[in-house]
């Protein structure tokens, strides 16, 4: 290196050095925006450190109620905030969202929507907003939540889209884990507003159709309408919105026929109920209107919310010793299949029939074989596993299994029959996970079978 | 304990010293001492901030250094402001430190390895270095708040800088009063002859408009070393009746809207306002050809401004009201009790103010009825 240069970097390092000082410095001294105040404050003998704070929350509660004036005085021309001040106050809370001081001013930007009719508060802010809410970066109230969701879509969505990863990449087949990320999001609560409810729907509409109609998506979406109805069950009943918003293409009958927790209905009126449900959704599934949103796929969506009275109707079939209902019947077959025709649906309606009678001619005898139990259940034929008579076949088999004395000591034969490949061990754990969810909401059933299951599941998870 | 308080004596000092040139002195050596003593007391806060007997005896030592110091007319305390800055002692020392040119390369050096060690070095004050974080973003919080949203607000006592320079003033004074019970009148004259007037004063009327001061939670489990709140208020208006130049100059500078809310919370007030305005009225004399009442020097308070006053005044909740209505009635019956305009000020005054208010009602559609005034 030449020697002329040599000296010129030595200074440059020492005036580097000095200058980072003179930032850090800069930084944290009192950057005297206004001499009189500064006079005043060390007059009387305190440094910045000893107020900014309290500077700091003043500031945020004068604007944040400069707001709210602006939002309910309309009319009072003379203290509107401009459009412009709107924004670029929003534009600068995006780097300081996640200082805990100004959370009332972020709350007070979210409710105070002005007069203009389009949005006036940069997208950055509500993206900024929206990911330190995910990360849980901010605590806000769940009003000011709402109204973010509701002004910027894209939000929105995030939020959903962070919710199936969580789903996705936590442990598969756990209900009470998956109830808990669903809790955890708010997206229940608020959804309590119609507007945000549609999207949410749409979108599990859509991972619904991408998937094919994966059951995992199925509980999820269970588990989400249940706790969404908790939500708002909660909810001021004067502010309620109707059903119809909600539910626009549904009748209402319908909607609050499904609506009803099985826990606020009397076990005698389960299967009345069912029988209404199955009317209902018959009626709306082979509508034909020209022009009507409603039939087979629309009906399927709308009943698979329900996951209370969805998976109560096999065990309600297998319980009753009379002759299996039609209607249930019909409300089964719906369920594992809505696409069949008319004459495919007769058909497998009579098969689920005809097993439900072997089954249940087996339920009193003491000593079964799995062998046995699986032919009854018209396993073991050539037809593909995954065809849905064969998981509704499936499901009976695990039911009677659960149910049934005679069934308990035969149990992991059977399972084991079951299960030859990983894809249906993982459904027979969905179901088992599934029903004990349901169990312990419902709180209806016996000890032994809850135990069993329990040692089930346990077991079948270790395998997989 | 005794050891504690000589602690506390010989960092006050430290942090004294430590704006000074004397600085040129330190190395490394002392920086660390002075840093491992703030760390110290900041961890002596942190304990026995809430245990009543602790907290009383460093009060009580630190009010005596500020008694020795020359108690409160000689200026700013150089050391600790209170009790609660023994919270952040060691953020005072280390900007003061940071900011003090006269300190040696070598010292400084060290500080900053200390402020700023970077990530993973073992042994640092993590403490320190989240205080200063959090302190540099309140501040740059601050500021791009007042450069992007912050409007002055017209209405003083809600403006978020005069408040909070409002509730330092109390803080202030409520701690000067627990130090020496005539500290407070001495500190505020002390400040008035230092300070910028007119800001001052703006401070003052805000500080008196202040909601009385809820006791902090930290401090409600302790027994009551404190007097009740509100003591901040009642030192300045105590202060305020005792100077009459400062108190006229209050009355001068200030809007009516202003004085005259001062005046109706503390009670005290208003017949030292009212004393004034009558002097001031008094000094107007009617000139015959412009048909106003003018003053004779350049330093009278004009008659739209008299007039404003009194208007304002007559607006306020009744005790108020009713005693300036009286005091008017009072001087215009001692001028002679005239009807005529010209005469005597009063008797106008209270004309325009009777005129003003039928004006005022035509204007929001109310009956013309009997008025009040």
């Amino acid at each position: 290196m030449p020697k002329e240069v040599q000296p010129f970097v030595m200074t440059s390092l020492k005036d580097a050095r000095s200058q980072i000082l003179g930032v850090l410095s800069h930084i944290l001294s009192a950057l005297r925006f206004d001499k009189e105040v500064a006079l005043f404050t060390q007059g009387l003998g305190y440094a910045p450190v000893d107020y900014y704070h309290g500077l700091l929350k003043n500031m945020v509660l004068s604007l944040a109620s400069e707001l709210r004036e602006n939002h309910l005085n309309g009319f009072n021309t003379q203290r509107r905030m401009t459009p412009e001040r709107l924004a670029s106050l929003s534009r600068v809370c995006v780097p300081l969202i996640t200082l805990p001081d100004v959370d009332p001013l972020v709350e007070a930007l979210l409710v105070c929507h002005g007069h203009e009719p389009q949005e006036i508060l940069q997208p950055e802010f509500f993206e900024a907003v929206n990911e330190a809410i995910l990360l849980k970066k901010i605590s806000l109230p769940m009003s000011a939540v709402v109204c973010l969701w509701l002004r910027h879509l894209p939000s929105l969505e995030k939020a959903m889209l962070h919710l199936f990863e969580k789903l996705i990449s936590s442990e598969r087949n756990c209900l009470r884990r998956i109830e808990c990320f669903i809790k955890d999001s708010s997206l229940p609560q608020a959804a309590c507003h119609p507007a945000i409810f549609r999207v949410v729907d749409e979108m599990f509409r859509c991972a619904l159709l991408e998937t094919d109609g994966a059951p995992e998506i199925i509980a999820t979406i269970q588990v989400f309408t249940q706790c969404f109805v908790e939500a708002l069950g909660k909810e001021n009943k004067q502010l309620r919105f109707a059903l119809k918003t909600y539910f626009p293409y549904t009748s209402p009958s319908l909607a609050m026929v499904l609506l009803q927790d099985p826990q606020d209905v009397p076990r005698e009126h389960w299967l009345q109920t069912l029988k209404l449900i199955s009317e209902l959704l018959r009626e709306a599934a082979e509508d034909q209107t020209h022009g009507s949103r409603r039939g087979p796929l629309e009906s399927w969506f709308l009943f698979i919310h329900f996951g209370g009275w969805a998976e109560m109707v096999a065990e309600q079939l297998l319980r009753s010793a009379a002759e299996p209902p039609a209607a249930l019947l019909w409300l089964l077959a719906f369920y594992y299949s809505p696409h069949d025709g008319r004459q495919q649906r007769a058909q497998t309606m009579v098969q689920v029939e005809a097993v439900l009678g072997r089954l249940l001619a087996m339920s009193g005898s003491s000593s079964l074989s799995a062998r046995d139990l699986h032919t009854a259940a018209g396993q073991g034929t050539e037809t593909d596993p995954r065809a849905p008579a064969q998981q509704l076949a499936r499901r009976l088999l695990l039911h009677f299994v659960l149910w049934a004395p005679g069934g308990h000591t035969i149990a992991r034969d059977a399972i084991a029959l079951m299960a030859h490949t990983a894809e249906i061990t993982h459904e027979i754990i969905g179901f088992l996970d599934q029903t004990l969810y349901r169990w312990d909401r419902l709180g209806i059933e016996s000890p032994r079978s809850g135990k069993l299951a329990r040692e089930l599941l346990k077991e079948l998870r270790t395998q997989v | 304990m005794e050891s504690l308080l000589q602690h506390l004596d010989r960092f006050s000092e430290l942090l004294a010293v430590s704006r000074t040139t004397h600085v040129r002195t330190w190395d490394p050596v002392t920086v660390r001492r002075a840093l491992q003593w703030a760390r110290y007391l900041r961890h002596i806060h942190r304990r026995f901030g809430r245990h009543g007997p602790i907290r009383t005896t460093l009060e009580r030592r630190l009010h005596n250094q500020w008694r020795q110091e020359g108690g409160f007319g000689r200026g700013p305390v150089p050391g600790l402001a209170n009790f609660q800055a023994l919270g952040h002692c060691d953020v005072l020392l280390s900007l003061r430190l940071l900011e003090n040119q006269a300190l040696g390369d070598a010292a400084r050096h060290y500080l900053v390895q200390q402020l700023f060690p970077g990530p993973g070095v073992p042994d640092a004050d993590e403490t320190l270095q989240e205080s200063l974080a959090r302190l540099a973003r309140c501040g740059s919080a601050v500021h791009m708040l007042r450069f992007n949203g912050y409007r002055k607000n017209l209405n003083l006592q809600e403006d978020s800088l005069m408040k909070t320079q409002a509730e330092l003033l109390l803080e202030r004074l409520q701690e000067v009063g627990k130090a020496e019970a005539e500290g407070p009148a001495r500190f505020l004259s002390s400040l008035w002859e230092r300070l910028p007037q007119n800001n001052f004063l703006k401070v003052i009327a805000v500080a008196l408009l202040q909601p009385p001061l809820s006791p902090r939670p930290q401090e409600e489990s302790e027994p009551s070393i404190h007097k009740t709140p509100g003591e901040g208020s009642q030192a300045l208006v105590h202060w305020l009746l005792g100077n009459s130049e400062v108190f006229a100059a209050f009355c001068r500078a200030l809007p009516a809207g202003l004085l005259t809310s001062v005046t109706s919370r503390h009670p005290a007030l208003s017949p030292v306002y009212l004393g004034l305005l009558t002097d001031w009225g008094q000094r107007l004399h009617y000139d015959l050809q412009e048909g106003i009442w003018v003053g004779t020097e350049s330093q009278d308070v004009p008659w739209e401004e008299l007039h404003n006053r009194f208007q304002s005044l007559c607006q306020a909740p009744p005790p108020l009201k009713d005693k300036v209505l009286t005091a008017l009635e009072a001087c215009k019956a001692q001028d002679g009790d005239f009807e005529v305009p010209g005469l005597s000020i009063w008797t106008d005054l209270l004309l325009a103010l009777r005129s003003g208010a039928f004006r005022k009602r035509q204007v929001l559609g109310l009956s013309p009825g009997l008025s009040s005034v």
